[in-house]
């Protein structure tokens, strides 16, 4: 009889089996809705009547609105507080970092409450912008994410490059514009893909802040609300496969540049 | 990374389906290998996470004769018990009132002191008839469970539902406290509206309910202005009033709105037949009324503060809006808090009409499956919340109107005495009679409460509406398959952003950022090359 042996690959065993039952179980049966009618039958009506209803890909455009400004918003503050922090030579900085860090031990739903005070405040009626309210809203919730990614790859930048650049004649623009942005291209693609992609799908952030236009992840929730889980997993796929697309999109672009800059450097 | 909603429904799932598959192994062989039984709930535990397995463990260890209950109620929708010393109620009839335990842990005692026999309750929670009907539709299994008025009715129309044994109904029996103190106007509610035949009240039991209305500052708006449905649609109150993010009661009090002038009609109010004429207007749900009602909440929409599900209390009182759609029973919770910080809220039922909403628990057929000491059990736990005493545990808690008046008992009609009755050498008082309610007779002096004169159109009257806002009262049906369609396409419509809506020139920017960026990336690659 063989003596059972314990080898590394086996610590993948609770791993593969959760992957097994909570993501590619729930994803079959999310296909499964997808394609099927009330009838349990085949259909493609799901996936045309998503294209074909002026409503749903009105929700698609709002979503990506909201994502694509928050986005930018993110990156346009993260930037600049990520390369000082990075560049500075002060020793307490981790302190700062952490200040950054911070808010998101607290429960966002509770940071998002008290912002609703702050903003009402400021503005005096919340219901006049919820454009704008949702995207402060989103920006306040995901800005650490941008934040930290952006902080890592600068922190690990080699500074004799910038120095090698600066000896052979380049002004301070010139080594950040052609060494520095450059450089830190990874620690900006993971920061928008990790602020795109949840930005696209938090409801609750409109919710709370009283903004009724539904986006994507709200729009799912209402097929489910009127018992219609074939339309509701169908939008689920769709938006699962844009993220998708995007996040290979991302990746590829991320490696590439990395490789090629490299090389170019070197 | 596809949506969190999507997938905490499709783990639900996987997880019924494991905790099926683990009853019914549990049934085939528990008499047989116990330790395999552990191994399967080991194995539950480790994949479907604890609920399941705890089912299992205690059926294991139970002995055979507990009888196993499963619950499922609203969230905060019963006493839990651990009230303060100093929350004791000394009522008018000599009952004292204290929450100790928990209401539904209670019930265990009582049934055992009751019938000789252990009962043990599973309690859980759900969160919107929706939730609890996909749930249900998933594979959950329940015995018992407190559905709104159009969720009993669907489920009864699917023929979900157990009917109550003829033994429930004899009123003779001391411990059936449902039938002997349920209010005469439910139980007329109950008796005379049916489905597919069947009057409701052989399936379900009454527990709470209310009528829907205007919640609002007084101070900033007058009773007149919220006194009907049009409010919402005021441009005086301009992004000032909340609407609820709930298509059935949009589309209520949309519909209210919109036939405004028809149902203040003398002629239809006096008519013969007023109450059938406003319950079919009320249902309407044709596709040419949806459509209507669409245009006009449309209009509406862009009049309103937001849709909101639960923070219309909060805003009330920090002064983020004037007025919100409400339901009583949140109306009557929202009051009582605002009073705290020195805000008077008050509550109006729109003249056009209103909707009577109401929570009644209803037994489950694949829960019950024909197991007549389960069903007993099921119904005792309806008989035991119907106690006086409990009624009145739970109003106190929840802030909701019971639909048990207490029959020969004055237990409730006290509690109300206690609550709203004015002090003895209070001077100006108003009597507000509530028999409809209590004896089915509004004229009855026995059941009149001496207020003081600020309770009108406050608590008192929010928790139980007069009889003339019973009169103007509808109840609102469920709607078929295609109707649930319709209603959620007129919903999406709302609630979408319509593409074609979307101006040309936020198009052509796009268009322009879209064709810059490509531009930058394309360049950028070119110098790359020349490097």
């Amino acid at each position: 009889m063989g003596v059972f042996r314990f080898t590394r690959k086996q610590l993948c065993i609770p791993y593969a089996v959760f992957l097994l039952c909570f993501v590619a179980a729930p994803l079959l049966v999310i296909i499964y809705y997808a394609f099927t009618n009330g009838e349990g039958q085949f259909t493609l009506k799901n996936l045309t009547g998503f294209f074909t209803s002026p409503y749903t890909i009105g929700t698609l455009a709002y979503s990506f609105a909201i994502a694509v400004v928050t986005t930018c918003v993110c990156l346009l503050l993260a930037y600049p507080i990520a390369y000082i922090l990075a560049r500075s030579q002060w020793r307490q900085k981790s302190v700062i970092v952490l200040m950054f860090v911070m808010p998101m031990w607290i429960n966002f739903t509770l940071r998002i409450t008290a912002l609703k005070e702050i903003l009402t405040v400021l503005e005096g009626n919340l219901a006049f912008h919820p454009f704008l309210n949702t995207i402060i809203g989103m920006t306040y919730d995901f800005l650490p994410f941008m934040i930290l990614p952006m902080y890592t790859t600068l922190l690990k930048l080699d500074k004799s490059l910038l120095e090698a650049a600066a000896d052979l004649g380049a002004g301070p623009v010139q080594v950040f514009c052609k060494v520095t942005l450059p450089l830190s291209v990874p620690g900006i693609i993971s920061g928008v893909v990790m602020v795109f992609l949840p930005s696209m799908t938090n409801y609750v952030v409109l919710d709370m802040l009283y903004n009724s236009t539904y986006i994507m992840g709200s729009l799912i929730g209402s097929f489910f609300s009127a018992y219609d889980w074939h339309n509701g997993s169908m939008i689920a796929l769709i938006l699962l496969l844009i993220i998708l697309v995007f996040t290979l999109i991302t990746d590829r672009y991320a490696e590439e540049d990395a490789g090629n800059r490299g090389g170019a450097l070197l | 990374m596809y949506n969190i909603q999507i997938r905490i429904n499709a783990i639900t799932r996987a997880q019924s389906v494991l905790c099926r598959k683990e009853e019914r192994l549990k049934n085939k062989k528990r008499w047989k290998v116990p330790a395999f039984c552990l191994a399967a709930v080991l194995l539950a535990a480790s994949l479907g996470g604890f609920p399941p397995a705890h089912r299992g463990l205690y059926n294991v260890l139970a002995r055979e004769d507990v009888i196993t209950l499963r619950v499922c109620n609203w969230e905060e929708y019963i006493d839990l018990g651990d009230w303060d010393e100093e929350e004791r109620m000394e009522l008018d009839n000599g009952v004292d009132i204290l929450g100790e335990n928990a209401l539904y842990k209670e019930f265990e005692d009582w049934y055992y002191e009751t019938y000789g026999k252990r009962v043990q309750v599973e309690y859980s929670c759900f969160g919107t008839n929706e939730d609890l009907y996909n749930q249900l539709t998933l594979g959950d299994t329940y015995d018992l469970v407190c559905p709104s008025d159009y969720m009993i009715m669907k489920l009864m129309a699917e023929g979900a539902l157990e009917p109550y044994s003829e033994a429930f109904f004899d009123q003779e029996k001391e411990e059936n406290y449902y039938q002997r103190g349920v209010s005469p106007y439910i139980a007329q509610v109950f008796a005379e509206n049916q489905i597919d035949g069947e009057s409701w009240e052989r399936y379900a039991a009454g527990y709470m309910w209310g009528v829907t209305g205007v919640l609002y500052n007084p101070e900033l708006m007058t009773q007149e202005e919220a006194s009907t449905w049009a409010v919402f649609a005021n441009p005086d109150f301009y992004r000032q009033i909340t609407l609820k993010d709930n298509v059935r009661d949009t589309y209520f009090s949309t519909l209210g709105y919109l036939l405004q002038e028809r149902l203040t009609e003398e002629t239809f109010i006096n008519a013969p037949d007023y109450h059938e004429r406003l319950g079919e207007l009320m249902n309407d749900v044709s596709p040419e009324t949806i459509r209507a009602v669409e245009e006009q909440l449309a209009g509406i929409m862009g009049n309103i503060y937001a849709l909101e599900t639960d923070s219309g209390k909060a805003d009330m009182v920090t002064g983020k809006i004037i007025a919100n759609y409400q339901w009583s029973g949140d109306a009557v919770f929202a009051m009582d808090q605002a009073e705290e910080d020195g805000v008077y809220l008050e509550f109006a039922v729109p003249k056009e009409c209103t909707n009577l909403w109401f929570d009644g628990w209803v037994m489950l057929k694949n829960g019950i499956g024909g197991d007549l000491e389960k069903k007993q059990a099921a119904e005792a736990f309806v008989n035991f919340l119907s106690i006086p005493e409990n009624a009145v545990r739970n109003m106190y808690y929840i802030g909701y109107t019971s639909a048990i008046s207490g029959g020969e008992d004055d237990t409730v009609f006290s509690y109300l005495n206690w609550c709203y009755g004015a002090e003895e050498d209070e001077e100006d008082t108003v009597a507000y009679p509530v028999g409809y309610f209590f004896s089915g007779d509004n004229e009855d002096e026995d059941y009149v409460v001496y207020t003081t004169r600020d309770q009108v159109g406050r608590q008192l009257y929010t928790q139980y509406p007069s009889r003339e806002v019973i009169s103007r009262a509808a109840v609102m049906w469920y709607f078929n398959e295609e109707e649930t369609r319709n209603i959620n396409q007129m919903w999406i419509n709302i609630r979408c952003l319509d593409v074609r809506e979307i101006p040309l020139w936020c198009v052509l920017l796009t268009l322009c950022v879209l064709a810059a960026v490509a531009a930058a990336v394309i360049l950028h690659k070119k110098n790359h090359y020349y490097e």
